[in-house]
């Protein structure tokens, strides 16, 4: 039995002012699946992620993006955050002035009031978040810093993930979350991740590495290169780019 | 209130006033410099933006009030509503006259001291070219009450804060309060200015505080003006450093009508520090206008100094701030910001930073911002399911917080950055997560 859609893109053509980045992109996603979306510099990978956002800095000219079988293009980024969407960002925002705390208190109870639960007190939320920044191995006075100010690279990555275990969304897209880690950012981040697989979520990777589908072993992958998907395949494939990069598969797909 | 109107009101004031033998030459001289002088004109480069008509028109009564005992007990009522730290005791003015019975605080090294004891200090401090400076300076010395002069014993660190809380009462009134701080070698202190009203009291408070800084004093004060809204505000803060003195300066401006704030401060030896930072919301008609002047006039000294402004509609502010590093100057480190956030096209802000630089070998840094909300933090925040309105209302909060964050003192930084979000867009809705 096949589980069911989370996402589904159709024919999607989207640019930045008057420059086309995705031609007409095409893809599926399951509940219970990680797929891992890779490609060379440039290519739409984070073009697609801010799309799924809804960063108004790119126009959708047509195709179509259902999530969870509702129109996504037509939500507001709150709503679809609020339906189970999750952008990790590439480059996480630095917000002074706003503490981790308010943004996680701001954002958990406006996920709960659109689920029509009640909000979460002061007491409940330092419940919550207690074992998750244990886990993502963040140290107690986080939660009164700055938003992502004066963080490491590595901690912006670790908070995107501190978020997202927060808000437990349908669908996690990490737009290069394993990039500038070192190898034990890099475990610390796969375990936030893979803690929160299971049959009724899903998860994009992008990525440029190998390395973090070692760790988060993806159902497939997809590769993305002007604009569309070229090439999908298993876990074996994002192996055989890692050895031989991306242009056989340009050349694969031109010769077809 | 013409100039007429306060000559004639002068001589009654006199009347009314305990004027001692040591006070009266001083007010005559500086009642005739205000004759001279007149109110500042927008004609005067550094009073362009500020318009005191409403100020000079009004129907204003300069003789300084007696409160009776219905005000003081109103006063009362309205400071339990707004004391800005439940633990501390402050001194409290009611119309610009100091309670009776008031105590100061029995703190060891300080001591607080009455009118007698000021006029000697004002007339010690006498520089001719003050009234020049700021001519509401002169007025302030010929009709001035609440004298009140602070001394710290040398070499004596008092760690409670002094809380001084004027309250503005009845209607009409012009209150000019003179505050004197006398920070000798090796001391230090944390003075709390406060300034609270009823939002029907529509008066005038013409504030003047000089402040003596010896070798290595440290004194840090903030003023925190939540006048009723019909209130006018003026106020000259005035400091000289001596060799390794350190100032910190914060102003809160969020009540009020007609706010214009004038600090000056003169980093007089080498070694001597100032930090200066303002948080302001205007909005409704309100106008707010921040002159600061620092003046480097030795070597090896320092300011950093920050102000921000939230601007909202039918809001004026005004920024300038002027820097001048002396010939002689060398090693000057001076950096300055004005930043501001204008919530809505009905609003207005005129930033001037000015750097006058006569010596070679500083490290000299200014720049001034008027924008909107980063469209990028918007963004993120809302990728997380806060709402436009909350995301905004957080943000602009964040703007005024991360320069009230320098406030020293716990209580009242919690209550200021409190009353600061209170007064924001969509507050409701976001309010509760701080």
């Amino acid at each position: 039995m096949k589980n069911e859609t989370l996402l589904c893109i159709d024919d999607l053509h989207a640019r930045v002012e008057d420059r086309m980045i995705l031609n007409g992109l095409n893809l599926e996603v399951p509940a219970g699946e990680v797929h891992a979306i890779m490609g060379p510099n440039a290519s739409g990978k984070s073009t697609l992620a801010q799309v799924l956002a809804g960063h108004d800095n790119y126009e959708v000219t047509s195709g179509s993006i259902r999530f969870l079988g509702k129109d996504l293009l037509s939500l507001s980024p709150e709503e679809r955050a609020r339906e189970g969407l999750f952008l990790a960002f590439q480059y996480p925002v630095e917000i002074p002035g706003v503490n981790n705390a308010y943004l996680l208190k701001a954002a958990l109870n406006a996920h709960r009031t659109a689920k029509g639960i009640p909000e979460v007190d002061a007491f409940e939320f330092m419940r919550l978040i207690k074992d998750k920044m244990e886990l993502m191995e963040m140290s107690t006075d986080f939660l009164n810093r700055s938003v992502n100010q004066g963080f490491s690279g590595g901690e912006k990555k670790r908070n995107e993930i501190l978020q997202m275990l927060m808000l437990e969304p349908r669908l996690a897209v990490l737009d290069e979350t394993d990039s500038g880690l070192d190898v034990d950012a890099l475990k610390v981040v796969a375990t936030g991740i893979n803690s929160l697989r299971d049959p009724e979520r899903a998860t994009i990777l992008v990525t440029h590495y190998e390395r973090l589908l070692e760790l988060v072993v993806p159902d497939r992958v997809h590769v993305l290169a002007e604009g569309t998907i070229l090439k999908s395949g298993n876990h074996e494939l994002a192996r055989t780019l890692d050895k031989r990069g991306y242009d056989w598969v340009r050349d694969e797909s031109a010769s077809a | 209130m013409t100039l007429e109107r306060l000559h004639e009101a002068y001589a009654s004031a006199l009347s009314g006033l305990e004027v001692s033998d040591t006070s009266r030459p001083l007010r005559d001289a500086a009642m005739d410099s205000f004759g001279k002088l007149g109110y500042p004109s927008r004609r005067r480069e550094d009073w362009r933006y500020t318009d005191l008509k409403p100020i000079s028109a009004g129907n204003f009564d300069p003789t300084p009030a007696i409160p009776n005992s219905d005000h003081i007990k109103h006063a009362h009522q309205l400071l339990d509503e707004s004391l800005l730290d439940p633990n501390v005791s402050p001194m409290i003015f009611v119309d610009g006259q100091p309670e009776p019975g008031t105590h100061p605080p029995e703190l060891s090294g300080l001591t607080v001291l009455g009118p007698e004891q000021t006029w000697e200090q004002i007339g010690n401090l006498q520089r001719k070219e003050l009234y020049e400076r700021h001519p509401l300076a002169a007025l302030n010395t010929a009709f001035a009450s609440s004298e009140t002069l602070i001394r710290v014993s040398e070499g004596s660190k008092i760690d409670q804060p002094l809380h001084l809380v004027f309250i503005t009462v009845e209607s009409g009134k012009v209150t000019q309060p003179r505050i004197l701080i006398d920070m000798p070698q090796d001391s230090s202190l944390t003075v709390v200015q406060h300034f609270i009203g009823e939002d029907t009291a529509a008066g005038w408070t013409n504030l003047v505080t000089q402040i003596t800084q010896d070798e290595r004093s440290n004194l840090t004060l903030y003023r925190v003006q939540e006048h009723g809204r019909a209130q006018f505000h003026t106020e000259l803060l005035e400091s000289k450093l001596a060799r390794d003195a350190h100032i910190k300066l914060g102003y809160v401006d969020l009540g009020g009508s007609l706010i214009r704030n004038d600090v000056q401060i003169d980093l007089a030896e080498p070694g001597a520090v100032c930090e200066l930072f303002g948080v302001f919301l205007t909005s409704h008609g309100q106008h707010v206008d921040n002159h600061t002047r620092i003046d480097h006039s030795a070597p090896q000294t320092t300011s950093r100094e920050a102000f921000r402004g939230i601007i909202g509609e039918r809001g004026r502010g005004v920024f300038n701030g002027k820097v001048v590093v002396h010939r002689g100057a060398e090693g000057t480190d001076a950096e300055q910001s004005s930043d501001n956030l204008l919530l809505s096209e009905r609003g207005e802000i005129d930033t001037k930073p000015e750097l006058e630089i006569y010596t070679d070998a500083v490290k000299c840094a200014h720049g001034a911002t008027v924008g909107e909300l980063d469209p990028d933090q918007l963004f993120y925040m809302r990728s997380r399911g806060i709402d436009e309105g909350t995301a905004k209302g957080l943000l602009t909060f964040a703007f005024a917080n991360d320069v009230l964050r320098r406030i020293e003192l716990p209580e009242v930084r919690k209550r200021v950055a409190s009353s600061v979000a209170g007064e924001l867009p969509d507050y409701d809705s976001w309010g509760g997560l701080l």
